[in-house]
């Protein structure tokens, strides 16, 4: 009796390999003669042997090879019609490529631009906007830059008329804000610029900028640099180095601008196109607001205080994407801009 | 600005490596772009800021870093060899602007051997880039370049009537420069002239005619301070930039100008000249020192740190402050007329900050008090839409916002064009009026480059005169073309068409729900006529799709169907978008009925939808056209429509013989109205 249900277990473990093997009527009618054939059928075999069992053991016995026949049976059905479905006699090479949708791609610098103002808005920044022509009051005049101040050749200008241009930064969202908004202020002002630039690999007419304001009591120069050094790791990663150093700007004092470690050769390649070898990479503009803006704005400089900065997003992309050429961006090449999809 | 690291060590001492030298003065703001070593000196390439002057000399570069390092500047002796007469015995100097030159200095040398500069003279010249010409000139350069304050060298014999005049030029008068470049003078330019004849424009550029030459054997050396304004103004006008005009622009040192006269005496007569006695110095109204108050709980507040008192009063002296007057709370500084960027306290706290350090003040996350949080409905809206445009396959493009005249004009956009008075070039000297023209250079751009279709979009402003007032417009444009999906060995490729362009403009209304949207065919400057249409939506046009164009394609070398569109999204985003609603899902069944209707073929198929949704089935949940035939088997005017209709009562399951009502209802109109007749099987 043990033996026969050890043979059962067998028959059914054997079964079910030799069934998975089959791929064709001819392995299929070799297994079906193999467990069911009248004369030499495994399972046959076994009925037959039920009569030397006693009537006690037999029901329980009979029982157990039944069942096996039937999902023999069952499964030999099964098997055959599979095999006689297109799907079986067709063989298809399920390694041939899938159906792709086509989907259309972000562009680089709206993405990046986007990876900016998420993190200042996790930081509880919210975002402001305005005109792209504008007058020389606003991008010149009310940030402290007197009429016939040279610091205006740095900022190559673009004019529609002598009082009318383009804006060369996204400043003057500063004075438009702060004529309306009583402190506290924290806003990002992203948006198109315009300088008088011949294209070059690193110089363009237009590009993207994001600028950055908080005013109220009591802000100093290390929440400058707190707030900078949040984003900068955010944006790039927690062990980018971060250097603070002096500069000028008509519209913050003191000003600073704000270097990361060369994102390429981490300051390893005196001759790397990235850093041209000093390590260094310059990547935001910053400073604490200058007083005389907050006079130009109807703002008590006793009272208050803010900070502000201002980083190119093409620029940022650049490095962070290890693009070599700027003008890529704006030849809208499909090959280039698909590529972020993936970002 | 190139800075010779042998010639700083002439006002200071130092002995740091060159990196550190750079570290060093990054950190207290003067930017090393480049540096080069050469065999006996390292030249520095320093980038200067427009509010400091008093970086564009050795000296003052010198004093900075001594403040950085902890070392006074060296004093430096002028000798001079004199001569019997007094300089004003030789020349008459008479100012008669004050307000454009407030101060004129002038000592004359005689007998100036003009030749080579001996060897120490010809390499501080050549490290700062220069060619060494001759001994004068070389004097007056190294002057520039130490002290940042510029001299000139007139040849006094060509100095007609021994007179110097600072005056404005006269209306008609020419100046020949050194350059041999004629300048056309006007009263607002201020000259040097002499008896006859302006010799120099002040400040810029001496003439040709008073200029240096072998022959030269006395010479006036002028050293003066001219008004920034008047210099700028003068220097834009004749684009003449050197380096004097660019010191005086800035704001050169007003009390500096006798010490420059005779430090070019000295040198002069240390060539073999002998320098004429005093120094003629006209100051009719000398200036006072600034004075500023410094307060020590500012420098707190500002920097979010302390600074040590004893600190603070140490930078102030090494950089030149002289310090008056001083309480436990605050400082009262004078400020040295070097410094023309010092005027008010947060200027003095840079100055403490930068040589402090800022790598020493701490990192704070400053705390996040109550600001209204802003949510900005537009930039939402924005990004939706682009998320159904890249659904749909295209691809987001950014173009410049500058335009060609000659392209811009085939758009016939109706919108003034804002011009730009000094464009980059001629091809982009007007401000866009339409997205197409850069979304069409895009196409061209990527079927060169081998791409088999073209489907892009761009989210922009144009700009415009209106009413005498500039405007700006936010805008979306599109355009497909060519193959529409990537290549698949089990499928036939799609080429795609105006049903694709349209059916992304109807998702993307629908998904931002500027619903109900309607559509007219009417003309479009950008798109053939009987190939176009306008979108409207609460009655206003929003803006218009079709074929461009093929005259404007031309201008691109565009053989092949470009389906575009061009909406305003301003004029969109102003107006309510329809509230999101829900609707519960029946529980019940739906039933399904379809029906095939032979029509006109001029029939629009808008002109059914509206009738059908004026119509008000009950239940009726949604409808849709599912096929569209025309051909052989039915007559050549006709289409063959098939019309799918969804109904779905909310609360119970819908009878046929209700159905068959609404059925009969929906025949019934569209056979009255439209002459359909109903199809067999439908």
């Amino acid at each position: 009796m043990n033996d026969l249900n050890k043979r059962i277990e067998e028959y059914t473990k054997k079964f079910k390999k030799d069934i998975s093997e089959v791929r064709d009527k001819k392995s299929l009618q070799e297994v079906r003669n193999t467990y069911l054939s009248r004369k030499k059928g495994l399972v046959t075999h076994l009925l037959r042997e039920l009569k030397t069992l006693s009537p006690e053991e037999k029901p329980e016995a009979g029982k157990r090879i039944n069942e096996l026949k039937e999902t023999i049976q069952e499964e030999l059905q099964r098997v055959e019609q599979n095999l006689e479905s297109p799907r079986f006699t067709e063989r298809i090479d399920l390694t041939l490529p899938g159906k792709k949708r086509y989907l259309g791609s972000p562009h680089p610098i709206t993405l990046f631009q986007q990876e900016i103002e998420d993190i200042f808005v996790r930081m509880g920044f919210s975002i402001e906007t305005g005109p792209e022509v504008e007058t020389d009051y606003y991008n010149f005049e009310a940030l402290n830059f007197p009429p016939h101040h040279p610091a205006r050749d740095d900022w190559d200008t673009l004019y529609v008329t002598d009082d009318l241009l383009l804006r060369t930064h996204t400043s003057p969202v500063q004075i438009r804000i702060l004529e309306k908004k009583k402190p506290p202020v924290r806003i990002i002002m992203p948006g198109k610029v315009f300088r008088k630039e011949t294209p070059d690999p690193t110089h363009l007419p237009m590009f993207f900028q994001v600028e950055g304001l908080v005013v109220d009591e009591g802000i100093n120069f290390a929440h400058l640099k707190g707030t900078l050094e949040v984003f900068l790791k955010t944006l790039f990663h927690e062990k980018i180095r971060i250097r603070f150093r002096p500069s000028f700007f008509p519209f913050t004092e003191p000003s600073a601008e704000v270097d990361i470690g060369c994102t390429l050769c981490q300051g390893e390649d005196k001759q790397c196109r990235l850093c041209g070898g000093n390590g260094w990479i310059e990547i935001l503009g910053a400073g604490m607001v200058d007083p005389q803006v907050f006079k130009n704005v109807n703002t008590d400089p006793e009272k208050y205080s803010g900070f502000a900065f201002g980083l190119g997003v093409d620029r940022t992309a650049m490095f962070a994407y290890q693009i070599s050429d700027m003008r890529n961006f704006f030849e809208n090449d499909l090959r280039f801009i698909r590529q972020f999809l993936q970002k | 600005m190139r800075i010779s690291v042998n010639w700083l060590k002439d006002y200071i001492d130092f002995n740091v490596s060159t990196s550190e030298l750079i570290d060093r003065l990054n950190n207290i703001g003067l930017l090393v772009d480049e540096w080069e070593e050469t065999e006996e000196d390292v030249i520095l390439e320093l980038e200067t800021y427009a509010n400091r002057p008093d970086t564009l000399g050795h000296l003052g570069v010198a004093r900075e870093l001594g403040a950085g390092l902890g070392a006074y500047l060296r004093p430096k002796e002028w000798p001079l060899i004199e001569a019997d007469e007094k300089t004003s015995d030789l020349v008459d100097i008479q100012v008669s602007d004050e307000t454009l030159c407030p101060r004129y200095c002038g000592i004359i040398i005689k007998g100036v051997k003009v030749g080579p500069s001996p060897s120490w003279l010809k390499k501080r010249v050549k490290a700062i880039g220069l060619r060494p010409v001759n001994n004068v000139v070389d004097v007056t350069n190294y002057v520039v370049f130490s002290t940042a304050h510029p001299v000139h060298a007139f040849d006094l014999a060509k100095i007609s009537g021994e007179k110097i005049m600072v005056r404005r030029a006269k209306k008609g008068e020419v100046l020949k420069t050194l350059e041999e470049e004629d300048i056309a003078l006007s009263p607002e330019m201020l000259v040097i002239a002499d008896s006859q004849k302006p010799v120099a424009l002040a400040g810029i550029i001496g003439g040709e005619n008073s200029s240096i030459t072998e022959e030269t054997q006395d010479v006036f050396i002028e050293s003066a301070y001219f008004d920034p304004v008047s210099i700028r103004k003068t220097r834009k006008k004749t684009g003449i930039q050197t380096d004097a005009s660019y010191r005086f622009e800035r704001g050169a040192d007003i009390s500096f100008p006798p010490q420059a006269a005779l430090m070019t005496a000295s040198l002069l007569s240390q060539m073999g000249g002998e320098a004429a006695q005093q120094v003629v110095d006209i100051y009719p109204k000398p200036r006072k020192n600034k004075t500023v108050v410094l307060r020590n709980h500012r420098i707190s507040k500002l920097l979010g740190m302390d600074i040590r008192r004893d600190f603070i009063e140490r930078i102030l002296a090494k950089l030149g402050f002289h310090i008056e007057n001083k309480s436990p709370e605050s400082w009262q500084v004078k400020i040295p007329f070097f410094r023309v960027d010092i005027d008010r306290e947060a200027d003095l706290i840079e100055e403490v900050a930068r040589f402090y350090g800022y790598d020493k003040v701490p990192s704070v996350f400053p705390p996040l008090k109550d600001v209204e949080p802003g949510f900005d409905q537009k930039r939402a809206r924005i990004n939706e839409l682009r998320q159904s445009l890249f659904h749909y396959g295209f691809n987001e493009v950014l173009n410049f916002s500058f335009s060609a005249p000659e392209k811009e004009v085939k758009f016939h956009t109706g919108r003034a064009a804002i011009e730009i008075k000094n464009p980059i070039s001629s091809k982009a000297s007007l401000l866009r009026t339409n997205l197409m023209d850069g979304i069409l250079e895009n196409i061209i751009w990527n079927r060169n480059r081998g791409a088999g279709g073209v489907h892009v979009f761009e989210i922009g402003n144009i700009y415009f005169w209106k009413n005498e007032k500039y405007g700006e417009e936010l805008r979306l444009a599109l355009a497909t073309t060519g193959m529409i999906e990537e290549t698949h060995w089990a499928e036939s490729p799609q080429e795609t068409d105006f049903f694709h362009l349209k059916g992304t403009v109807e998702a993307f209304m629908s998904k931002l729900r500027y619903e109900p949207f309607i559509f007219k065919e009417e003309n479009h400057p950008y798109f053939e006529p009987g190939f176009s249409l306008l979108l409207y939506y609460k009655g206003e046009m929003i803006g218009g799709l079709g074929l461009v164009r093929k005259d404007i394609c031309k201008n691109y070398f565009l053989d092949e169907d470009v389906w575009g569109a061009e909406l305003s999204l301003k004029s969109l985003f102003e107006k309510q978008p329809q509230p999101f609603r829900y609707t519960p899902v029946s529980r019940f069944p739906c039933v399904r009925r379809d029906i095939s209707f032979l029509a006109d073929k001029d029939i629009y198929f808008q002109e059914i939808k509206e009738a059908l949704e004026k119509l008000n089935i009950p239940y009726l949940d949604r409808f849709e056209l599912y096929d569209r035939y025309t051909g052989s088997s039915i007559p050549q005017d006709k289409a063959s429509l098939s019309l799918r209709f969804i109904f779905c009562h909310p609360r119970r399951t819908l009878q046929a013989e209700e159905v068959d009502r609404f059925q009969q209802r929906i025949i019934h109109t569209l056979k009255t109205k439209f002459g359909f007749q109903l199809r067999e099987g439908g």
